[in-house]
């Protein structure tokens, strides 16, 4: 029986405050949770103040919150917030230029057209107006840009699809308001920034320890009112960071956050978070005031939108990004698996999924609230710090290097030491497991393409794609050069029309991998033992095969999902104790094959880069 | 120090030439050389970029085509005479950081040191 989600009126606030009704009454629980965080980031006296302004923020957004929303929240069951209909696309706004409709117009054409039933959550990029870094500069928090269109089409976009909005919360442009005023001297935003008279404020001491994701200085000078100041900006002289230590900052963005949940998020992704706060003679990373700032907006979106959901982005190594996952209920309901990309690629360029298969069987459901976030490509590139303490340093130098042959790029940061260390592999994922001077049949590429993508599909957690990667685009190297931009090799944007036409073309590389590829997303969504927190088992078969098992919650769906790493067949003799699956027969989803297992048992030869998921039965 | 010039497996360091223009016509034919030496096992090569006006997208792909194998196998490629507009490519591109580029290519070889033991 289908449960039920939010499909109509519940999905809409009203863009104007009902205040005739009563206002929203904190629960205690709440503010004794607020009052705590609050009090750990900023002590007993401003806490007070700053509570009140917090509760104020609730009942202002509560008062958009329309009675057939409150009628159907009374009833959401968290540990359904995601569910295996839940897959994600992550795309730029403007990705896709049609002549005559607008970036989100023409979004949401392609969108309805092509992706029903396959994708029902979109990732729309930052959309607010920018001045760099592709829209992750942002100059004003609350409008549309208007080069991709309006508020009235992100609802638009609402009608069909759950959406997931990028909180910019790290960092504002320098060409802000809120930066033009602190140069400008203006009293409230004084302490908006983190903010030193000359750089030697940072000894070369404190400068070794800082995390830098960037190559760049971590203080930049601007000339202000008041003389030359040096700002800290963790990621380029245009990213200016904001000081999370003055408590206004916190409020605004907690505002700002809420604003963007009645605007139509049903998703929060909090870029950047690893850097929220910085102490000196610290890493400036992962510190417990960013944790307690999660926390809060954790705590306010518990109370006043239940079913809104925060998703971590913290590009770093594995054990430390799921701390973002606190105890399991009081932050990000989802983190991005940032160990997973590089650890498949690993697996398609040494055909061996060991290690793969090693950190998988690692991997344990955090509670029925909180989920990971399982994507192989995104508008940036394949993080390689996730990995750090799963791989080895020639492990990870080589297979930068396999990218550079399929023609991708690496990206470097700075060490407290001065050296640079590869970041991220810049690659689209079709060009990162398939070699485009390979002397090899298309086919191959289209299945071990196929093969990849299905490990993110089948893994415990929610899928996303990036668009690119649902069409499996290849490079776009001239762009970096014409850009003078690395991460540009994979934000091609696409014209409309030959896309369209590609679509159309039975004989085209984007048909020939989106289609099947559609199907085996839309399969996933139709099964209950994909549901994201359905227990998984990990099963060590072949160093050149990459399984595990999916059960449903009530036990009544078992799949076994298996994927080939290599380009050699298979032969695998599967039996109950291997797969500790009690069935006599398989069934499988993708090619409708039935094979007999008398006794649980049975032979299965996996064809080169072979994808099978097996429903078991009897 | 031996310094062979042409491609031996093993012993010395393999020069191979860039063309005036690496570009997308020329790229195949220097990506198939590369190909060449390193399925004939030979590690330790120069390209010599010194009468290389310009590289392109395609170009950068040919120089970095067989990069992985060569290390894999113990080996480098190491590049000379790269001129300006060769040099601000690879830092765009920050292959500055994989490839080391020396004035001229008896600096480029001479920075392998001795051949390695015989196989």
């Amino acid at each position: 029986m289908p449960r039920p989600r939010r499909k109509g009126k519940e999905r809409f606030h009203l863009l104007e405050p009902e205040y005739e009704r009563p206002a929203f009454e904190v629960p205690e629980t709440t503010r004794e949770t607020l009052m705590d965080r609050l009090v750990f980031l900023y002590g007993e006296s401003k806490s007070k103040e700053c509570l009140k302004e917090v509760e104020r923020l609730m009942r202002v957004y509560w008062a958009h919150k329309s009675e057939p929303m409150m009628s159907w929240e009374r009833d959401f069951d968290p540990a359904e917030r995601f569910t295996e209909e839940d897959v994600i696309l992550i795309t730029y706004g403007d990705l896709v230029h049609h002549h005559t409709l607008s970036p989100l117009d023409t979004m949401a054409y392609l969108a309805k057209t092509f992706l029903k039933g396959t994708v029902n959550t979109l990732h729309i990029l930052p959309f607010f107006p920018y001045s760099s870094d592709r829209g992750f500069a942002v100059t004003d928090f609350e409008q549309v840009d208007p080069r991709l269109g309006s508020w009235e089409d992100i609802e638009e976009l609402k009608g069909d699809f759950r959406l997931m909005f990028d909180g910019v919360v790290n960092h504002v442009s320098s060409k802000s308001r809120w930066f033009s005023e602190f140069r400008n001297d203006h009293p409230r935003y004084r302490d908006f920034f983190t903010v030193f008279s000359t750089k030697n404020a940072l000894s070369p001491e404190h400068l070794a320890i800082i995390t830098r994701p960037r190559p760049t200085p971590v203080l930049s000078e601007f000339s202000t009112l008041r003389g030359h100041r040096w700002v800290w900006t963790t990621f380029s002289k245009d990213q200016i960071d904001l000081n999370f230590k003055n408590p206004e900052v916190l409020l605004e963005v907690l505002r700002i956050l809420l604003v963007y949940v009645y605007r139509g998020a049903d998703i929060l992704r909090l870029d950047a978070v690893t850097y929220l706060w910085s102490e000196l003679g610290t890493k400036c990373v992962h510190l417990a005031q960013t944790h307690a700032i999660i926390q809060i907006l954790r705590a306010v979106l518990a109370a006043v939108a239940p079913v809104a959901a925060l998703i971590t982005e913290t590009n770093v190594p594995h054990a430390e990004n799921i701390s973002y996952f606190g105890n399991g209920e009081n932050e990000a309901h989802m983190v991005y698996n940032f160990a997973l990309p590089p650890l498949v690629l690993h697996a398609f360029q040494t055909q061996d999924a060991t290690r793969l298969t090693q950190w998988a069987a690692s991997l344990s459901p955090v509670s029925p609230q909180a989920t990971y976030f399982n994507f192989l490509d995104s508008h940036d590139g394949i993080g390689v710090t996730p990995v750090l303490d799963i791989l080895t340093p020639g492990e990870i130098n080589l297979m930068a290097l396999r990218v550079l042959e399929h023609g991708g790029f690496i990206s470097y940061r700075r060490e407290g030491d001065g050296s640079e260390t590869p970041y991220e592999l810049n690659i689209t994922w079709f060009s990162a497991v398939n070699s485009e001077d390979a002397d090899e049949p298309a086919d191959i590429q289209v299945k071990r393409y196929l093969a990849s993508r299905s490990i993110a599909l089948v893994l415990m957690g929610v899928p996303g794609v990036y668009l690119h990667g649902l069409l499996g685009s290849r490079n776009d190297a001239e762009a970096v050069i014409h850009e003078k931009e690395t991460r540009s090799i994979n934000r091609k944007v696409i014209d409309a029309d030959q896309l369209m036409a590609a679509m159309g073309d039975e004989s085209s590389m984007t048909n020939r991998i989106s289609r099947p590829y559609g199907r085996m997303i839309h399969k996933r969504t139709l099964h209950t033992a994909f549901h994201p927190n359905g227990p998984q088992r990990v099963l060590s078969l072949d160093r050149r095969i990459f399984a595990l098992t999916r059960t449903s919650s009530d036990g009544n769906e078992k799949i076994l999902a298996i994927a080939n790493v290599s380009a050699e067949t298979v032969p695998l003799n599967l039996d109950r104790e291997k797969t500790g699956m009690d069935a006599n027969g398989f069934y499988d989803l993708l090619y409708k094959k039935t094979y007999e297992a008398p006794g649980g048992s049975f032979i299965l030869t996996c064809e080169p880069y072979g994808v099978y998921w097996l429903l078991a039965q009897g | 120090m031996d310094t062979v010039r042409g491609p031996e497996k093993g012993k010395g360091v393999t020069v191979i030439s860039a063309p005036r223009r690496l570009d997308a016509q020329q790229a195949g034919s220097f990506r198939a050389e590369l190909r060449e030496l390193a399925d004939r096992g030979v590690f330790r090569i120069v390209a010599d970029l010194s009468q290389t006006e310009t590289i392109d997208s395609s170009g950068l792909g040919a120089l970095v085509s067989r990069i992985a194998i060569i290390r894999e196998n113990g080996g480098d490629m190491r590049l000379a005479g790269c001129n300006e507009f060769v040099t601000g490519l690879l830092n765009i591109t920050h292959l500055d950081q994989v490839f080391t580029c020396y004035p001229t290519v008896e600096e480029a070889m001479k920075s392998f040191g001795h051949p390695p033991d015989p196989d």
